[in-house]
C-alpha cells in the first residue's frame, strides 16, 4: 500500500491528479433524479472501445485484396482460434451499437435534452450517428461475400437517380463502373481508416462540449419542467447539491454496461445468425444476384421508402429533407418545455415517426 | 459558423440515405444467344427452355451449349456444326450424350442389362431422368409406373430396399453439411468427399444388380460414419461455445448485481 | 459501519469477478495471436544430383529456415544459409570459393569456417547424404 501511495504522490505533485479528480469526477456534480438513460453514453463509449479492439485484432489476419478477403475472412472463422469469436463481436456489436445509439437519441428526443443550451450536443451527436451509418455500410463489403458484394451494388447503386451526376457519383464511389476490387480498396480505407479517426475525433468534441454544458436535467418529477437558462453561467455549476459522477453515477453506468454486455454475449454465443443470413457465407459471385437481397435492418425503412415513391429521386429528397429536419430540431423546436407530456405536438410526431419508421422496415423486410 | 456546420451536415445527410440503398439489384446472370431465342420462341421449340429453368443443370449453371454444343455467344453461327453443334441426340446415342459429362455413369449403364438392350427397346437415361427438367435425383425415381413400362416391378423393388438406408443417410449428411455452412462453417472437404461417394453409389446402381450394391454398400457407409464423426465432433465444439456463452452471460449479469449493491451504498 | 462492511465486500467480490473476466478474455486473445504450430517435425529435403555442378550452391527451405548446398572438390556440403552474426542470409561467391554475409561482410569458407569479419561462430551444419542420385539434406 504505502509504495502506491507513494507513486501517487509523486505523480500528484506534478500534474495535480487529486485536484483534477476533485474537480472533474467527484466535484462533478449530476441532477438527483438523473436517471439510467443517461448511461447510453458509457455503453457507446465501451462499445465503441470494443469495436476498435476486435477491429484491430480482425486486421491482423484480414486481407483487404478482392481475391483473397473471403477466404482470409473464412480462414478467421475456421481456422484461427476464437477467430470465430472476435468476428462475432465486431459483427454483432456493430448492430447493437446502432440499437443502443438509437435509444440513446430517443432518450434525448423525449426529455428534451437537445434544446438550449445543448443544439452543439445534438449536433455532434447526429453527426455521430451519421458517421455510424457509414462505417457500418462501409464494413460490410469487406467479407466479400455474396450478400456484401450486392448490398454494396444496391447500396451505391441508388446514387444514380440524382440528375445530372448521379451516373458519375455511382462510378467514383465504386471506382469503376461496377463494384469490384477498386471498390473494396475505397471502402477498407474509409472503414478502417478514415471513419475511425474522424469518429473519434467527433467524440471528443461530443464528450467536451457535454462537460462543459453540463448534462441536463430530467424532466421527470419535477413541478418546474421549462428551461430556465439564460446564459448567465455555465448550466454545469447550477447542479449545487446533486450527486457526485464519481462514484455515484459511474456505478450506475458500470451496471448498465454489465447489463449491455449480458444481453450482446446472448446473441454473440447463442444466435449471432440473426445478423447473418446464408448469404454471407457464400463468396461473391458478379455472375450471379442472389435472391432476396435486403439491407440491414437499420436500413431498411430507407429502402422501402425509396421504393414507394414514384421517382427514386423524389424518394432520396424526401428522406434528405427528413433527415435535415431531425438535424436541425434544437433550431426548429425552440420552446422552452422539456416534459414529453407537456409537448403534445412533440408527443404525436415523435411516436408517428417511429411507428412509420417499424411499418416501413417491416414492410422492407416482407416486400 | 453554424452554418457552415450545417452545410457539412446536409451535405453528409444526402449521402448517407442516398447510400440508404435503392431496390434495383439490375444484375441478372448473362444470357446466351441460345436462350435469348428461344426463350421468346412458343411452342416445342421455347418449350426446353422453359423446362430448363426449373432443373438441377440452370441451377448449377449448366447451359445448353454445355450439352447441345454451338457457340452461345455468336447468334448466326449458334447452330452451325462446325462450332460443334450437336443437336438433340438420336435414341441409340442418349448415353452417349449424357456421358459426356457422367462418365462413370454411362460405363456402368452400358455393361447393364438396361445399357444391352439400348436401341432393342431398352431404356436411356431420359426413361426415367427426363430431359431438360432434369431434377436432382432421388430414390422416387424407382417406382412401379416407370419400371413396368418394360418388366414387372419385383427387381426393382428389391434394388430400392437395398438402397434405400444408405440413400437416406447420405441425404441426411448433405443437409447436415448445409445447415453448417449456413454458419459460416467450412464444410467444403467434407462435402466434395460426401459428394464422392454419393456419386460412388449412384454409378453403382447403374450396373441394376441388386448382388453388388449391398455388396459395396459396406464401403460406401464406412466413408459416410467419417463424415458423420466430423459432424459429431462440430456438435461438440458448438455445445461448448454455449457453454462458455453461458458463463459469460451468466458473469456479465452477475457483474451488474453487483455495481448496482454497489452504488446503493452510496446513496 | 455496516454499509463501510458491506461496499468492502462487494468490492472485493467485483474485483474476484475481474480477475476472471480478465482470465477469460486473456486466453482466447493471446491464443488468437499466438504464431500456428509448425506441423512438419524434422523433414528432410531431396535434392536432385544434377540440380548442382562443381562450384555451384543452391539455396532452399529447411526447417523453415534458409539453408544452402554447395559442391566442393566433389564433395557436397549443407550449411544454414543464416550468418551466425545478425541473421542475414550469406551469398555463394563462387570464384573464391566463399560465403559473403552481405549485411556487414562476414567471410566463411567453403567448410563453413569464419574467414574474417564479426561472425562469431561457423556457419551450422547440416548432415547430408547421397543415395539414389539424390542429396538428401536432413
Amino acid at each position: 500500500m504505502g509504495i502506491l501511495k507513494k507513486v501517487y504522490n509523486w505523480i500528484d505533485v506534478r500534474i495535480g491528479a487529486g485536484e483534477l479528480v476533485e474537480k472533474e469526477l467527484t466535484g462533478y456534480l449530476l441532477p438527483r433524479n438523473i436517471n439510467v438513460w443517461y448511461s447510453m453514453g458509457s455503453i457507446l463509449l465501451c462499445v465503441l472501445t470494443l469495436q476498435i479492439i476486435t477491429g484491430c485484432l480482425l486486421l491482423i489476419y484480414y486481407v483487404p485484396d478482392a481475391e483473397k478477403a473471403y477466404q482470409s475472412v473464412n480462414t478467421i472463422m475456421n481456422q484461427v482460434p476464437f477467430g470465430w469469436l472476435i468476428r462475432y463481436c465486431h459483427a454483432v456489436g456493430s448492430n447493437m451499437m446502432v440499437m443502443v445509439l438509437l435509444c440513446h437519441m430517443l432518450s434525448v428526443l423525449f426529455m428534451g435534452s437537445y434544446k438550449r443550451p445543448r443544439e452543439m450536443n445534438w449536433l455532434s451527436g447526429f453527426t455521430l450517428f451519421n458517421l455510424v451509418l457509414l462505417i457500418c455500410l462501409t464494413g460490410y463489403l469487406l467479407p466479400w461475400s455474396q450478400l456484401s458484394f450486392w448490398a454494396t451494388t444496391v447500396a451505391t447503386n441508388s446514387m444514380g437517380s440524382i440528375p445530372y451526376v448521379g451516373d458519375y457519383m455511382v462510378e467514383f464511389l465504386r471506382g469503376g463502373k461496377l463494384v469490384g476490387p477498386t471498390t473494396l480498396g475505397r471502402f477498407f480505407a474509409l472503414h478502417a481508416a478514415v471513419l475511425p479517426i474522424v469518429i473519434a475525433a467527433v467524440v471528443g468534441l461530443h464528450l467536451f462540449i457535454l462537460q462543459r454544458v453540463g448534462i441536463s436535467t430530467p424532466p421527470f418529477g419535477r413541478d418546474e419542467t421549462r428551461i430556465t437558462w439564460k446564459g448567465e453561467s455555465y448550466a454545469y455549476e447550477s447542479h449545487a447539491g446533486g450527486i457526485p459522477f464519481f462514484p455515484n453515477y459511474l456505478l450506475q453506468d458500470l451496471t448498465s454496461i454489465s447489463i449491455y454486455f449480458a444481453i450482446f454475449m446472448a446473441v454473440v454465443f447463442f444466435d449471432p445468425y440473426i445478423f447473418y443470413p446464408e448469404t454471407s457465407f457464400m463468396p461473391a459471385d458478379r455472375l450471379q444476384t442472389p435472391a432476396h437481397i435486403k439491407p440491414e435492418w437499420y436500413f431498411l425503412a430507407n429502402y422501402q421508402a425509396l421504393k414507394i415513391f414514384p421517382s427514386e429521386f423524389l424518394g432520396i429528397m424526401v428522406q434528405a429533407a427528413a433527415m435535415t429536419f431531425l438535424a436541425l430540431l434544437p433550431f426548429i423546436d425552440r420552446s422552452p418545455e422539456r416534459h414529453p407530456l407537456k409537448r403534445p405536438l412533440f408527443l404525436a410526431l415523435a411516436i408517428g415517426g417511429i411507428l412509420l419508421w417499424i411499418a416501413l422496415g417491416i414492410w422492407g423486410h416482407y416486400s | 459558423m453554424i452554418n457552415g456546420v450545417m452545410m457539412t451536415l446536409a451535405g453528409m445527410l444526402v449521402i448517407v440515405i442516398t447510400l440508404g440503398l435503392s431496390p434495383s439489384a439490375a444484375y441478372a446472370q448473362a444470357e446466351t444467344v441460345c436462350i435469348e431465342c428461344h426463350a421468346a420462341q412458343t411452342g416445342r421449340t421455347g418449350e426446353p427452355v422453359r423446362q430448363w429453368q426449373t432443373s438441377i443443370h440452370a441451377e448449377n449453371g449448366i447451359s445448353c451449349h454445355n450439352c447441345h454444343g454451338g457457340d452461345p455467344k455468336d447468334t448466326p453461327n449458334a447452330m452451325s456444326p462446325a462450332r460443334g453443334f450437336l443437336g438433340a441426340p438420336k435414341e441409340a446415342d442418349i448415353p452417349a450424350f449424357c456421358g459426356q459429362c457422367h462418365v462413370g455413369i454411362k460405363v456402368e449403364y452400358l455393361a447393364s442389362a438396361h445399357g444391352k438392350a439400348l436401341g432393342r427397346g431398352g431404356p436411356t437415361c431420359v426413361t426415367c431422368h427426363g430431359s431438360h427438367g432434369i431434377k436432382r435425383v432421388t430414390l422416387d425415381i424407382i417406382n412401379e409406373k416407370t419400371c413396368s413400362q418394360c418388366h414387372s416391378y419385383e427387381r426393382a423393388a428389391e434394388i430400392k430396399e437395398a438402397m434405400r438406408l444408405t440413400e437416406r443417410h447420405i441425404t441426411d449428411i448433405g443437409a447436415q453439411l448445409g445447415k453448417l455452412k449456413g454458419k459460416g462453417i467450412e464444410t467444403e472437404a467434407q462435402e466434395k468427399k460426401l459428394f464422392s461417394e454419393r456419386n460412388r453409389y449412384h454409378r453403382l446402381f447403374h450396373d441394376v444388380d441388386t448382388g453388388r450394391v449391398k455388396a459395396e454398400s459396406a464401403g460406401i457407409n464406412k466413408e459416410l460414419e467419417k463424415i458423420d464423426g466430423w459432424l459429431t465432433g462440430f456438435a461438440d465444439t458448438f455445445y461448448k461455445r454455449k457453454l462458455a456463452g453461458g458463463i459469460a452471460v451468466g458473469s456479465a449479469l452477475l457483474a451488474a448485481l453487483l455495481f448496482h449493491l454497489l452504488m446503493k451504498t452510496y446513496e | 459501519m455496516e454499509k463501510q462492511g458491506r461496499r468492502r465486500f462487494l468490492i472485493t467480490c467485483i474485483g474476484g469477478l475481474a480477475a476472471a473476466g480478465t482470465a477469460a478474455i486473456a486466453y482466447p486473445l493471446l491464443t488468437y495471436l499466438s504464431p500456428k504450430k509448425a506441423v512438419s517435425t524434422r523433414r528432410a529435403v531431396e535434392i536432385p544430383e544434377t540440380d548442382i555442378s562443381e562450384g555451384k550452391a543452391k539455396f532452399f527451405e529447411y526447417e523453415g529456415k534458409t539453408a544452402v548446398i554447395i559442391k566442393a572438390k566433389g564433395t557436397v556440403h549443407a550449411f544454414s544459409a543464416v550468418c551466425t552474426h545478425l541473421g542475414c542470409i550469406v551469398q555463394w561467391e563462387k570464384e573464391k570459393g566463399q560465403f559473403l554475409c552481405p549485411c556487414h561482410a562476414g567471410r566463411f569458407s567453403a567448410d563453413g569456417e569464419v574467414i574474417s569479419g564479426p561472425p562469431p561462430r561457423p556457419l551450422e551444419k547440416l548432415p547430408v547424404a547421397m543415395r539414389d542420385g539424390k542429396i538428401i539434406v536432413g
